[in-house]
């Protein structure tokens, strides 16, 4: 570690009587990766926001270079040298690539006024040293979530940085994209910068981190190098609890198949899908981003029609043209995006939950029972472990990990025999993680049908008993029960995610081998 | 590649909305120009350009108030309550001076603009609601002080009258004298300060950047107060202009007029393109939003319709041209899997 230079000395912070952040101290060397891990609501965060001026700690003070910038609002942060990618990325979606990287840095140097030109070059010279190019006239809304965080990181570079903070960075990201970061803060490191990278993904944290703090309820459980720590014992230091997930074995002796897909395809989506799902399957459903595993998946929920191929439930074939004629088939999905798709967030968690079964709360007047609504939604909340069992609760103001749990319980409401869910999983912390996955393990193990889409090949080696990769919109391969128990099938399994191409080439002489003649 | 004059000029590409707004007054000047020749005249010009004068103004406030990711429906009182009060003031001091008019007005406008921004920001309220209560509450703190007489044309201060008759260029004609309004310049100079405001100065892009997202805002270190005090002040300002404008061009000072047309203009800004989110309007779709307006208004008379067909007409065009715009941008998400609204 080289000269230290940022200090957090005694910092602690209280809301409304809660303790966020007890005593933190911490110190950031010049150049150096520090990885802040934990979980949610264990004070990474806050701790961010305290540094970067938005917050003002109720005791401790931080050092930059040896002089003190807390509570002095953002600019004096950001003149210190702090710079902070937040996990919204914090752009203007209606102003310009341009603008949008020009902005923190004219507004800095006290620039009354707009030069065109000025704006350009600079955003040009920072997209430079990223070592990416992009469209500077077009509006941030137009851009991908991966172009989006380049921007965000121009931005952040545009103001001479010492100190960049990055929060969640990779969390929309498709594997490759976040290998593409990863590069870009590697460089940015080794020219002097010194970064903060949040993240509870721990194979990019051991990837990249010179140091790791973990954080825990507020308090700092520890400083550790990279090689004191391997996945186990930092997830035991972030959760204070020994976590493993237990494999899916389906235990069920029916071969019938639940539902088939047979050469479903949508022009532009994916095209010649072919696959059974039995009763007890979970059926991981990967590939990368833009694989065509989404559109896939709502095709089978009704919202995006497919134009050849056929969908047969229980052995009938089916149409499925709208969500509530997938309902009525008992399916369920729960969508990729859960703030947007999944919740309603301005409601209450009781709320949220009934919505899905309304019907069934009807009384004899064709009114809603407020009883049996206020049970069911006492039910769901103790079902899924909530961490909040008050249902008035708005579900905006949980955690995404509980946020989850409330999505997948609102379907499970309605006694689903088709559960999808797409990726269940993205930016929850671990301990929800595990209890998420023993849900939908329960849930197979009574004798549903699962799909599981995620990219993450952990997520999809803990809880599928059937894999179908998918790359660019066609059944790049398949695999069973016996090939996932093999052990280095999960490193087999990242590489093709992380590589189709290659594996594209490797396969093509077996796929033509297997032909949907040969589904049992 | 070529650049369209268009693109040369404002330096971006035209919104659809601007295209749609454009093809509909096209269309509609030449269905009218068909049906009545009397239409086509430098006069008809002449007279829109005078009565459109000070809506197009307030207009240009409305915008930037929307664009800042607020809405104000107090600009019509502040924009009475202004013009009332320097009138009074003229009249009780003897000064009969159309600058001294301006003056005054633009500076109470200022302030009450100023007022409300202190409010939204120090309550941190709605800005609907803020300014739906200043708005009677600026009307009523000027009834009860000021009172609400009227003053017609001999006994309200001379150079008021004068200003409003003062013609840049005159057209005798076999059917009467028409003349340029001195309205003209003051509405080309609001729209070109406010042009040069909103694109050129760091200040006006920290009004889009605010509109845009205000969390964002303040993390990047844009004093958030600062702006919005710009914004509504500066509304209030132009409200102020509008003021003496409106009684100048009426000859008539009417204290309770006015107040009530403020949703019709802001349903105009919204016609032009600019968005109730924020972040999102343009001069250029202002002024087109304004005209269709106004065409709507003053030209009825030529098609033989009589005035209650122009509020027939502004909600056909507000409901299609909005309506269309939504749709396709629906379909557009629908392709791209996209089902929220945001």
């Amino acid at each position: 570690m080289g000269n230290p230079i940022l200090i957090a000395e005694n910092l602690s912070i209280a809301f409304g009587g809660v303790t966020a952040l007890d005593s933190i101290n911490l110190s950031i060397g010049e150049g150096e990766i520090l990885c802040l891990a934990g979980e949610n609501g264990s004070g990474k965060s806050t701790f961010v926001k305290i540094v970067s001026g938005v917050y003002a700690p109720s005791a401790g003070s931080v050092a930059i270079d040896g002089g003190r910038v807390d509570s002095q609002g953002p600019r004096a942060a950001i003149s210190a040298g702090v710079q902070v990618i937040y996990q919204d990325l914090s752009l203007f979606d209606h102003l310009s690539v341009a603008e949008n990287i020009a902005m923190n840095r004219m507004m800095h140097d006290g620039s009354k006024l707009v030069k065109r030109s000025t704006m350009r070059t600079i955003a040009a010279e920072q997209l430079a040293r990223v070592g990416v190019e992009l469209p500077l006239d077009d509006r941030v809304s137009t851009l991908s979530v991966a172009n989006k965080q380049l921007v965000a990181i121009a931005r952040a570079l545009s103001m001479d940085a010492r100190i960049l903070f990055m929060d969640e960075p990779t969390t929309a990201l498709t594997t490759n994209e976040v290998k593409r970061l990863l590069k870009i803060v590697l460089e940015l490191k080794s020219r002097g910068l010194s970064i903060v990278f949040i993240s509870h993904k721990l194979d990019e944290v051991f990837a990249i981190a010179d140091r790791i703090t973990i954080f825990r309820d507020g308090h700092k459980v520890g400083d550790f190098t990279a090689a004191e720590l391997d996945e186990e014992s930092l997830s035991f230091h972030m959760t204070g609890r020994r976590v493993s997930y237990a494999r899916y074995h389906r235990q069920i002796d029916d071969e019938t198949p639940l539902l088939q897909v047979q050469g479903l395809g949508r022009t532009g989506n994916y095209q010649d899908v072919t696959f059974d799902l039995r009763n007890g399957d979970i059926l991981g459903l990967t590939g990368l981003l833009g694989a065509g595993r989404t559109e896939l998946a709502l095709s089978l929920f009704g919202l995006n029609a497919p134009d050849s191929g056929r969908i047969l439930i229980g052995g009938k074939p089916v149409s499925i043209r709208s969500p509530l004629q997938a309902m009525e088939h008992g399916i369920a999905l729960v969508p990729e995006d859960r703030k947007t798709q999944g919740l309603f967030g301005a409601q209450s968690i009781r709320n949220n939950v009934s919505s899905n079964v309304i019907d069934s709360l009807l009384g004899r007047t064709r009114l809603i029972d407020r009883k049996a609504e206020q049970a069911l939604a006492v039910a769901t909340v103790h079902e899924m472990n909530v961490n909040n069992k008050n249902v008035d609760t708005l579900v905006q103001n949980l955690s995404g990990g509980n946020q989850q749990k409330v999505v997948i319980g609102k379907w499970i409401a309605r006694h689903p025999t088709i559960f999808i869910l797409d990726s269940p999983t993205v930016g929850i912390d671990i301990g929800s993680k595990q209890e998420i996955y023993d849900r939908i393990h329960a849930l197979a193990a009574s004798g549903i049908g699962v799909i599981v889409i995620s990219d993450e090949p952990e997520e999809i080696i803990a809880n599928c008993n059937r894999v179908l990769v998918m790359h660019e919109g066609a059944v790049l391969d398949r695999f069973e029960e016996a090939d996932l128990r093999a052990p280095e099938f999960k490193d087999r399994l990242a590489t093709i995610i992380s590589d189709p191409e290659a594996h594209v080439k490797h396969a093509t002489a077996a796929l033509t081998t297997i032909t949907p003649g040969d589904q049992r | 590649m070529k650049t369209s004059p268009f693109r040369a000029v404002f330096n971006r590409r035209s919104t659809a909305m601007e295209k749609y707004l454009l093809a509909i007054i096209i269309g509609y000047i030449v269905i009218v120009a068909l049906k009545n020749p009397l239409f086509f005249s430098v006069e008809t010009l002449f007279d829109m350009l005078r009565s459109g004068s000070g809506v197009m103004i307030l207009a240009i406030g409305v915008l930037i108030v929307l664009v800042s990711g607020g809405i104000d429906v107090s600009f019509t009182a502040i924009a009475v309550v202004s013009g009332y009060t320097s009138v009074k003031l003229m009249l009780a001091l003897g000064i009969d001076n159309i600058l001294f008019a301006f003056m005054v007005s633009i500076v109470v406008g200022c302030l009450l603009g100023a007022i409300n921004a202190l409010i939204i920001y120090r309550f941190n309220l709605p800005t609907l609601i803020v300014t739906l209560g200043t708005a009677s509450a600026y009307h009523g703190l000027m009834a009860t002080v000021l009172g609400t007489k009227s003053f017609p044309t001999g006994a309200m201060p001379q150079s008021l009258v004068n200003f409003g008759s003062t013609d840049l260029i005159v057209i005798n004609s076999d059917t009467g004298r028409y003349g340029l309004t001195v309205f003209l310049p003051i509405v080309i100079a609001v729209l070109v300060l406010t042009w040069f405001i909103l694109y050129r100065t760091m200040l006006g892009r920290q009004v889009f950047a605010v509109g845009s997202n205000e969390e964002s805002a303040s993390r990047l270190g844009i004093n958030i107060f600062r702006t919005k005090l710009f914004v509504y002040a500066y509304s209030g300002a132009l409200s102020g202009l509008m003021g003496i404008i409106y009684f100048s061009e009426l000859k008539y000072v009417n204290p309770v007029s006015l107040v009530g047309t403020e949703l019709m203009i802001i349903a105009a800004v919204v016609i032009g393109g600019a968005k109730l989110t924020g972040g999102e309007g343009t001069i250029l779709g202002t002024i087109l939003g304004i005209v269709v307006v106004q065409l709507f208004q003053s030209t009825l008379v030529f098609l033989g319709l009589g005035s209650s067909w122009n509020d027939l007409f502004f909600g056909a065009v507000l409901l299609i041209s909005l309506g269309v715009m939504y749709y396709r941008q629906r379909i557009q998400d629908r392709k791209n899997l996209v089902f929220a609204t945001a």
